[in-house]
This record gives C-alpha cells, structure tokens and sequence, in this order.
C-alpha cells in the first residue's frame, strides 16, 4: 500500500512538472499579466505633458468647449467612463485621460507621486488640447476624479467655467477617510474577505513592481463589485489597468499630510453639478449635503437606479442630466 | 525553472514520507510513547482561518517531526481558498533549557474569485527560538514563506478586458517574512499554543493589507 502510494505521488509531481515546463512567465514581464503602457507600447494614443507620457483620447471638434474626463481612484482608469463620448455629438469636445501613473499611462517611482503633481498634470492636459483662452473648460470627475476637480477649483477657481461632480469621496481627509471606512464591507468571517485579502501571500512586489501590484490591484477590486457591496455597483465593470503604486502613494500622501480643498471654494459662484446614486449605501444624501455645502451655488442631483459607477451602468439616466447642465453654461 | 524543480522535489520527499503535522510543539513533553499528534487550529493568517494537522515522532537521534496540515478561510467556498503544508520540523540546539527548532515545508495554495484562479507551490522556512518546559515555553518565531511558482488562469471576464492575458505558471510571485511570538502550555497529553505576530514583504518595505498573524491551536498527542 505504502509503495502505492508513494508512486501515485511520484507520478502526480511528475505530471505536475511536465505541465510547469510547457511554460514559464515572468509577472513584470511588460504584457504579460497587465496591458503595456504608453512606454511600452507606441501603438497607444498618448501625449506628453508636464514630463510624463499619458494614454488619452479625444471626441469631437478641438475648437468646441472642452469637457475633461476625471477618472475615479486613485489608480483606475478612464474606461468605464467612455460612454461620456456622447458629449462629443452636442457640440464638446471631450477630453480622456489616464492619470499619471494609472491606466495605460507612464508609471513613476513611488516617491515621484504627490497631490500637487496631479494637479500641475490637468493644467498640462488643458494646455496641450485649448486652441484659445476664450474655450471654455468643464471638468468631469467621478469618485477621485471629482475630489482631483474639487483640489482643481480650489486652487484655481477663474480657469474653469463649470464642474460636474460624481460621488467624490470627500473635500478633506476626515470627510474622505469617513466616506471610505462606509464603503468596506469586510466582515471577518466572509468570502469578500478571503477574496480581498487571501492572495497577499500569493502575489507580492517590491514598492515599483508595478506589473504585479497592478495586477494584484485589479483580482482584488472586484472585491467592490460583489454581490451586496455597499457601493450599489451592479456588477465588473471595464478596465484596463489599474495603477497600484500611484494609489499607495497618494493615500500615504493624504494620510500623512492631510488636506483640505473647501478654503477657497466659496470664491467660486458658478453653479456645480454634483450628482450622487440612489443605491450607493455609503454615500446617500447627508454626506452629499456635506460636501456639497462648501460650494455656494450648487445643482444637487440624485441618479436614480443605480450605484457609484454610474457613467458605466446608468449613462442613459446621468447623460441628460449632465447634458443640460453643460447647455445652460457653455 | 530550476526553482520548479527544486520545489518539486522537497515537495515529492515530504509526500513520499511518513508526513504528519503538529506545528507548535514542546519538544520536552514529546516521547516515542506518543509519537502521533493531531492539531486543531485557528487564527488570521491573511483572513480567518481554521486548520487540522496531523504529526508523527521520528525515531531518530535528533527530535524530529514530520507534518501534514491543511487549513482554509471562513466564507461561503471552504475550498476555493486553501493552504496545505508539508514538511517536518527538527529541534537543532538543545542547551538546558534553551532550545532551536527548524522547520522546513513544502506549501502548496488555492486561491479562486470572479476573475481568476490561482494554485500555487511554495516553501516555507522558519525557526522557534526559546525557552522550553515540561509545562510551558515561550519561543520567538521567524519565518520566511515563498510562492516559488504560481499557475495563474484568468477567468473569461478577465480575458474580456484584456484579450492578451498570459495563463499559466509564473515564478516567482511572491514571498513575505513574519516575524513573532508563540507560547504554550501543556497538561498531560494536550497541549495549547498562541502565536502572534507580524508579516512583512520581502522588499522589507511594504506590509500585507493585515500585516499579522495570530494562532491558536490544540494538540493532542498519543
């Protein structure tokens, strides 16, 4: 019996071997487990700006007022929200970009990551595709992307004519690290959790090993999509790569330094567009009020029927919303 | 590949031996009267867990212990995500009161979700260094615990989004360091241990999402 078995087990890790030699992969070999980047790849629409090189596209005609795509994060990318591109056929032109070091875009070390660079990036983006200073410029950011145009207008409140605002989690750290406390489902004993938690000692990498770390990102935020999750997100939505590092780095960033992006909100009189979902569990309207409140003039919307990615799952819902708002300001 | 191989090997000697399990033991309290143990166990380690075991005494020179163990994290799949073991144990140093254990495993992991599937050969290295009893011990835990090659298959969903996703094995694809406490108390046959302590990545510079680990577990030997 002892032979037996002995053999079964030779003869299982030699099967074992004879598959594990058909073929062996790298994790930060560029493709692999992630798409390349604009670096790697010079198929990708890209530009550069601001010394990086960001993937990124555009819809419409160059001389209508300028819509630009903020997308969520920080660390995903703007291709859940590609059906914006809509905007392109009333008359704007709508601007996509992954952030620096997200998406498709170039990857930096982590310490060449802050929150000013990220700003100094959309003033790039803006430069590199306004034809004259009389084009008027929208901003439309969902989750970071609209705390990233919150930071935007605070600092520069005269260079944008309108904002559209989708769910940002907070305006200061506290009201950030609230809202995202809300929207972890992580009871100890339950599948979310193995599922966000378990692969951490399948897949590790050094704190630049961004093929790995992407990748690891991006099995282990469909954790926020699941059946039940308090984001109301119906279900996986589209990506193309998430940027682990850039995320790590600006939430330490914010951790350590804090911020505050409502000190010079209320020099800002143009109305703004800030929607929320009906089923996002973690937001609702009280913490919309809140944030909203440091604006002085504010359209307060809810989208009805759906959760926090709502460009992806409630486009036909959000469209005419944000269609109108546009139309009354350009 | 010569990691595979390696890998493969130590895994093929510990199953073709007499395996058995008892991670934490009390080398002072062990003796070829009882050489089985069996081990119930809970704890976090990367998410809850619950784990058995099973150990079998050597009749050799040097105290030593074969082990098999199997553990798998709460949820609604008991067997989607899972960690077995395989390997043995042996205590190098024995001065007075003073002891050093050895241990080497061959691991093997099961990780599943929406958007892919992962199984994956390992190794883990770690030594118990401390002061041991007839009735208690206390002990520092150092380890190091490496995927060493990983078959990774991505679910069509995955593949939606990224049509030129590579499947299969990859080596390496990770490896964290832990570094701990463990303590036990043992009354005639049974003894019951706690294991707390920290994990860190092998860059030393990044941390797990929950950098610790904490154990309890039983043990009964006959």
């Amino acid at each position: 019996m002892k032979k037996k078995l002995s053999f079964l087990s030779v003869v299982l890790i030699a099967a074992i071997a004879v598959t594990a030699c058909k073929k062996e992969l790298k994790v930060n070999e560029p493709g692999n487990l992630v798409p390349k980047t604009v670096t790697e790849d010079a198929s990708i629409p890209a530009f550069n700006i601001n010394n990086t090189r960001l993937h990124g596209e555009t819809f419409g005609n160059p001389v209508d007022p300028i819509v630009v795509m903020l997308h969520g994060g920080p660390g995903a990318d703007y291709r859940s929200m590609l059906n914006a591109k809509a905007l392109a056929n009333d008359g704007y032109f709508v601007v996509f970009y992954d952030q620096r070091g997200s998406g498709l875009s170039a990857r930096e070390d982590k310490n060449g990551y802050s929150l000013q660079l990220m700003l100094d990036d959309l003033t790039g983006v803006i430069s590199h595709y306004r034809k004259s200073k009389d084009q008027k410029i929208f901003l439309l950011g969902h989750s970071w992307g609209a705390m990233l145009a919150t930071a935007y207008v605070n600092s520069y409140p005269a260079a944008i004519n309108g904002v559209i605002l989708a769910e940002p989690g907070g305006f200061t750290w506290d009201q950030t690290s609230d809202y995202i406390s809300r929207t972890k489902d992580l009871s100890l004993l339950s599948e979310n959790s193995n599922d966000a938690l378990y692969p951490d000692q399948l897949l590790t990498g050094k704190e630049n090993d961004h093929e790995i770390l992407d990748y690891k990102m991006a099995i282990v935020a469909s954790f926020d999509s699941r059946k039940g999750n308090p984001l109301g997100i119906e279900g996986v939505y589209p990506f193309w790569r998430f940027g682990a590092v850039v995320q790590s780095a600006l939430f330490e960033v914010a951790r350590k330094d804090g911020f505050d992006w409502t000190t010079n909100l209320s020099q800002y009189k143009t109305k703004v567009l800030f929607c929320y979902s009906e089923f996002n569990k973690a937001y609702g309207l009280g913490h919309a009020q809140l944030l909203s409140s440091s604006y002085p003039n504010v359209q307060l919307e809810m989208i009805k029927g759906t959760g926090h990615e709502m460009f992806y799952f409630a486009w036909d819902t959000f469209y005419p919303i944000v269609k109108n708002y546009l139309n009354a300001l350009r | 590949m010569k990691k595979i191989q390696c890998a493969i090997i130590i895994v093929t000697i510990l199953m073709i031996s007499k395996t058995s399990f008892a991670q934490q033991i009390n080398w002072r309290n062990l003796n070829d009267l009882k050489p089985h143990i069996v081990n119930v166990q809970m704890g976090w380690d990367y998410s809850t867990v619950v784990g058995i075991g099973y150990g079998q005494k050597l009749r050799t020179t040097l105290p030593a212990v074969l082990n098999i163990e199997y553990s798998s994290p709460f949820g609604n799949d008991m067997f989607d995500d899972f960690k077995t073991k395989f390997g043995g144990q042996a205590e190098v140093l024995h001065m007075d009161n003073f002891s050093v254990t050895v241990k080497v495993y061959g691991v093997f992991r099961r990780y599943q979700n929406d958007l892919v599937r992962m199984a994956s050969f390992g190794s883990e290295f770690s030594t118990n260094f401390g002061y041991y009893k007839t009735n208690w011990y206390v002990a520092g835990d150092i380890g190091f615990d490496k995927a060493i090659a990983t078959n990774i298959r991505n679910s069509g969903e995955m593949k939606t989004f990224y049509p030129d996703i590579q499947d299969g094995w990859y080596v390496p694809t990770g490896g964290n360091f832990n570094l701990g406490i463990v303590s036990g108390y043992s009354f005639s046959s049974n003894d019951i241990y706690l294991k707390i302590g920290i994990h860190v990545t092998e860059d030393l510079r990044s941390t797990p999402s929950v950098p610790y680990y904490l154990q309890i577990g039983y043990n009964r030997r006959f």
